[in-house]
């Protein structure tokens, strides 16, 4: 562990993705006291000061009711953070237990959780959030909701099928002719083998959760205004482009930084954990 | 490895000739005018379904009615009908000889009457001005006698909006449907043209275009410097219109461009086209839930809400906005209306007085503030509106609504927010069509009247309003009525709406920008035969 | 039975399988949707009466088992009902909308594969030259925004600052192209009127990069480090001890293998795609299914809602089955064991 960290700073990819990401997580974390307009997060309004260009003290410019664009990214990050966070925790320990069970035991707990992952797999992922979200209410929790029922099966389908390649190589023959149980050789012997990809994946799934939640955003149905999110104030901003350009860079910069970050990172582990084997 | 990276670059120097090839090919000149505008989806063609600002368009260009609205001056005038006399509650129409539909049947009697009792048998659109109507009977090919249930003075007005379908033509296309009349043609009026009006429908997809080619033998003469053809296009973006215009490459936007995005169209050169006195925004609230419920609360919000404020938010420039001081309920300029000089102002000591005899103490108010999801305009005034309030002491919640959702929330009283915020437009000009629907008991709990209000003596004056039958004496009623919803604050008269639309300078629109030939109805400006094009 | 016909006759039934579920699942989701749909579809002004006749015409106050029977008797028979939203039936819109979404999709799905694994060949061939470090940027730099951020970026610069493709639309106004398949790129050719083609083309350049760019940047990563891994693998080791050219060890022990899992994320970003097209649609205007699909959801047009997604999902389907195959002809592995079972 400590020898991956220093992995990662020696390379200057994955040391910009560690500053970045560091950048990310501190600035939603201590938002109350970086933010110069702490209460721009919620209901403010000063219309002497709206649809300003990026000028000190606003220096990413304000927003259609004066409210300070700078401040309300800060905030907007942690909410982010937050919904990336739990889809994952949710989702990857469900995703990769169906996928270890359908791709080693096969047969018809294969067939059946297959077929059931294929029917989520097979409406388009933001569609099936889309029809969630329109039967839920729209907040945060409902939103983490209707992404991990999309997420899971992104896991299921890789595990299983990393786990139906590495159930004939010869270490898994090997343990299971010494008469090791089938949970041993699924979690023991496996999903070791699958736990680069699993961890590659989830470090860039902590930027694509925050992607798609975006998009949802970008449709009204994610998190409700007047809390700050990074994909309503790209879809908002939008409608003023090309003039009202600061509207739509800067949060739309916003996720490229945090995404960015999470992939350079997860790039570089990548990179050494597949060394490491 | 090499032959990947060959056949990459073969891709992209094709790709490059081709771009090259059709930048070259994209200036085409065509001697005849081509005018392009958009609205949002969908365009609905059939006219008996007709409801708002796109399928309005499309059914004054592509139909005709029996009256249309004066030009320049409140009132109507025979169009279709060449003149009608009233008897009681019958009305007999003189039909102008000659017209004939695009498909060159003619247009007769037995047309108006089909259309209207297709209308009715719909049941959806503005269907519902019409229910007032007992029967329709063609007395002869030329004359129509219509027959009301009950007194109704507005009723010639409302026939601005029956739209007269060439009754031959939808019975040869009958869909599958039960009883005699099957769908009634709904699928062919979908997708085809049954009118008479002065353009014709070449193409249409409701959610892309509808394309419309001037009608050379319309009975009131094609236009000679009228677009020969019409895109009407649907859905889209603003920033999507802002680029096209810039470029040459539109030529009017919707009303519903952002006032900034307005701005920088004017600001690039672009003309604005306005229409006004045909809508209003207001802020409802719902009388039936505490703390709303008692006038008191309701007229320290009345007064704590910042007029001046809201225009200046809808504002493009110093002479634009896209919104005019309100007067009251009423719109200015309409039967009833106070005069532009009684202007809304805020009034914090006012609203503080009232808020003391208010039965409900500030600090136990929380406001649901409801905003429609799809009018992002709205959330402007929401957090204006939490800001004026807390400036009395009230607090609020800002809730966005998606519109189906609000629709389905209003219909019990209990789930409707404490204030909603509305666009409501007269449909026919006249107040009556602005007025019933949201503030008569009988039509409670609408999209139109989340107020919920019941008032015996708003009721008194709205029947007046029907059934007088000289403008004068509808005129005293309604002032009466403008006076009462005032006191009682049912809702927060916020502004009267200016449609603003931003159009390139090789069209004339005189409909939409000198105030003598306006139309006193909405969507009408867009007659297509009146415009012209400037090259 | 060839086995490859066996292969492919199991992947269509269990498509169809997986389609009925598909089916099941959205049908149940569309009728929890709160709001009522007859009372949106009639408008704000529409009678209880006419609200009570459609909710019984569309069977909506029948217990759900007997409306999903409904719903599979008339599939049978090709009708998906009409859709409210546009009073037209949802098979002719989707076959006015289908076309466009796919000829959108399917071209980004061209630029994907044939951006995307050459960069990640490149890149791997390369590793760690300065070769490897752009292509690394650039594709970690383009998964990092939604495509409606690419989306309008790209109109932005090279739509309205650099005004070198058109903004909007599928073809200017002034062609106008009988529609035999409804893709514009094979119509204009039918027709043979080039210039109509080379002006479809240029229009479809800039929603589908924007829509490919994702896809590129995955694949693209995808292939570079599913190639690294396989480099370190001992056979490869081997093969270079017997001497093998080296562009034999990069093409067939390096590259066909690392493209297995590479093609099981670009069948599934194909599905992404039909879902992430309405965000590029939207912005450029582009006349698709996409665009049908949120606006019925937003307006909770039942019918219309469980056509639009079963067919995207078909859509889907028919992609993975290929997928399947291929990944079958490459990696004898599966084959056998598929041969076995």
């Amino acid at each position: 562990m400590r020898r991956t960290f220093s992995i990662l700073l020696r390379n200057p990819l994955s040391l910009l993705g560690l500053i970045l990401v560091s950048a990310v997580v501190l600035s939603a974390v201590f938002a109350d006291f970086i933010a110069p307009f702490p209460l721009h997060r919620g209901a403010v309004v000063d219309f002497a000061n709206f649809n300003k260009p990026p000028e000190w003290p606003y220096i990413f410019g304000t927003d259609l009711v004066g409210r300070d664009l700078f401040s309300r990214i800060l905030y907007a990050y942690r909410i982010s953070l937050i919904l990336g966070v739990v889809v994952l925790a949710i989702a990857v320990p469900i995703g990769v237990a169906i996928g270890l069970f359908a791709g080693y035991l096969g047969g018809w707990t294969e067939y059946v959780l297959m077929r059931i992952t294929d029917v989520f797999l097979s409406i388009p992922p933001l569609v099936l959030a889309m029809s969630m979200m329109g039967l839920l209410e729209p907040t945060l929790t409902n939103g983490m909701i209707a992404v991990t029922a999309m997420w899971w099966p992104w896991y299921t389908r890789l595990v299983y099928n990393l786990a139906r390649s590495e159930k004939e190589e010869g270490y898994v023959l090997a343990a299971e002719v010494i008469g090791a149980s089938k949970l041993h050789v699924m979690f023991r012997e496996i999903l070791p083998n699958c736990v680069p990809s699993i961890l590659t994946k989830m470090t860039l799934d902590l930027g694509f959760v925050i992607l798609i939640a975006s998009s949802l955003s970008f449709l009204g149905l994610g998190v409700q205004p007047p809390t700050p999110d990074l994909g309503s104030m790209v879809a908002d901003g939008a409608k003023y482009l090309p003039d009202s350009w600061w509207l739509t860079v800067f949060p739309g910069l916003a996720i490229l930084v945090a995404v960015f970050g999470f992939n350079l990172i997860g790039d570089a582990l990548r990179e050494i954990l597949g060394a490491e084997q | 490895m090499k032959s990947i990276l060959k056949t990459f670059a073969a891709a992209l120097v094709a790709a490059s000739a081709l771009t090259a090839v059709t930048a070259a090919t994209a200036t085409v000149a065509s001697a005849e005018t081509v005018l392009r505008l958009d609205e949002v989806a969908v365009g609905e063609l059939d006219p008996g379904k007709a409801s708002d600002y796109a399928d309005s368009i499309l059914m004054f260009n592509v139909y005709d009615t029996l009256v249309i609205p004066n030009q320049g001056a409140p009132g109507h005038q025979g169009h279709l009908a060449e003149s009608w006399t009233a008897d009681g509650n019958a009305f007999t129409f003189k039909l102008r000889p000659g017209v004939k539909f695009h498909s060159g049947n003619p247009l007769t009697a037995e047309d108006v009457v089909f259309s209207l009792d297709r209308m009715k048998a719909l049941g959806s659109g503005l269907s519902y001005l019409f229910e007032i109507v007992d029967k329709a009977e063609a007395v002869d090919e030329g004359t129509v006698k219509i027959t009301l249930k009950s007194a109704y003075s507005p009723f010639v007005a409302s026939l601005v909006r029956l739209p007269i379908v060439d009754k031959k033509l939808v019975m040869a296309n009958l869909g599958a449907g039960d009883g005699e009349m099957k769908d009634w043609g709904q699928a062919f009026l979908s997708g085809n043209d049954a009118g008479s009006g002065a353009y014709k429908v070449t193409s249409h997809n409701p959610q892309q275009e509808t394309v419309m080619a001037k009608n050379a033998d319309y009975f009131l003469g094609a236009g000679a410097k009228a677009p020969d053809t019409v895109r009407l296009r649907y859905g889209l973006e603003a920033a999507t219109v802002r680029t096209l215009i810039a470029q040459g490459e539109h030529d009017i936007s919707s009303q519903w461009l952002p006032p900034e995005v307005l701005k920088s169209l004017a600001g690039d050169g672009a003309q604005l086209l306005t229409e006004s006195g045909t809508s209003g925004f207001y802020i409802k609230m719902n009388t039936t839930k505490a703390p709303l419920d008692d006038v008191e609360c309701r007229l320290a919000l009345a007064n704590a809400f910042d007029y001046d404020a809201g225009i200046k938010m809808v504002a493009i420039n110093d002479t634009v906005s896209q919104g005019k001081p309100s007067t009251g309920a009423i719109l200015v300029g309409m039967l009833g209306a106070n005069p532009a000089e009684m202007a809304n102002k805020r009034d914090l000591d006012a609203a503080k007085a009232h808020l003391a005899k208010c039965k409900y103490k500030p600090e136990d108010i929380n406001l649901e503030l409801s905003w429609i999801g799809e009018v992002p305009l709205e959330e402007r005034f929401a957090l204006l509106m939490q800001a004026n309030f807390a400036e009395i002491g009230v607090k609020s919640e800002i809730k966005k609504l998606p519109w189906a959702l609000f629709s389905e929330q209003v219909s019990k009283p209990e789930n409707t927010p404490n204030i909603s915020q509305l666009f409501v437009s007269s449909v026919t000009g006249d107040p009556d069509t602005l007025l019933y629907g949201m503030y008569h008991s009988s039509a409670k709990g609408t999209w139109q009247s989340p107020e919920y209000l019941q008032d015996a003596e708003v009721d008194k004056y709205l029947d007046e309003g029907r059934t007088a039958t000289d403008d004068a004496g509808r005129g005293a009623a309604y002032s009466a009525l403008n006076k009462r919803l005032v006191e009682i604050a049912p809702s927060i008269y916020a502004y009267d709406q200016v449609a603003v639309f931003a159009a390139s300078k090789r069209v004339s629109v005189p409909a939409l920008t000198d105030p003598a030939k306006a139309f006193n109805l909405s969507g009408f400006g867009f007659t297509f035969r009146l415009m012209e094009m400037n090259e | 039975m060839p086995p490859v016909l066996r292969l492919l006759a199991k992947r269509l039934g269990t498509s169809l399988i997986v389609l009925i579920g598909v089916s099941l699942l959205i049908f149940a989701i569309a009728r929890v949707i709160p709001g009522d749909p007859a009372r949106i579809a009639l408008g704000p002004n529409a009678t209880a009466e006419a609200i009570a006749a459609l909710r019984e015409r569309l069977h909506l106050d029948d217990p759900f088992v007997l409306q999903y029977g409904y719903f599979l008797a008339d599939l049978a028979r090709g009708d998906l009902g009409i859709s409210l939203y546009t009073n037209r039936p949802v098979t002719r819109d989707i076959a006015d909308y289908l076309p466009a979404t796919l000829e959108l999709v399917i071209v980004s799905g061209i630029m994907m594969v044939a951006l995307g694994l050459p960069l990640g060949v490149l890149s791997a061939r390369y590793r760690g030259s300065w070769i490897d470090h752009v292509v690394r940027m650039v594709t970690l730099l383009g998964v990092s925004a939604p495509s409606f951020v690419w989306a309008v970026i790209l109109m932005l610069v090279f739509a309205f600052y650099l005004p070198l493709f058109p903004i909007a639309g599928r073809i200017s106004d002034s062609y106008t192209i009988s529609s035999v398949t409804g893709f514009l790129l094979v119509d204009t050719l039918i027709a043979g009127d080039v210039k109509a083609f080379g002006n479809a083309a240029w229009h479809i350049v800039l929603p589908a990069f924007a829509l490919a760019l994702s896809g590129i940047a995955q694949a693209a990563r995808l292939t570079r480090s599913n190639m690294v891994e396989t480099y370190e693998r001992p056979y490869i080791e081997m093969a270079k001890s017997y001497g093998f050219p080296e562009k034999r060890i990069a093409w067939r022990y390096a590259f066909k293998p690392s493209l297995i899992p590479s093609m099981t994320i670009i069948g599934l970003d194909f599905a992404a795609m039909l879902g992430n097209a309405f965000l590029v649609e939207a912005v450029f205007a582009w006349p698709g299914l996409s665009r049908y699909g949120v606006a019925v959801i937003l307006r909770k047009d039942l019918n219309a809602i469980v056509g639009t997604v079963l067919i995207i999902s078909a859509m889907f389907l028919i992609v993975n089955v290929i997928v399947d195959l291929l990944i079958a002809f490459i990696n004898p592995r599966i084959r056998y064991s598929q041969r076995a079972s």
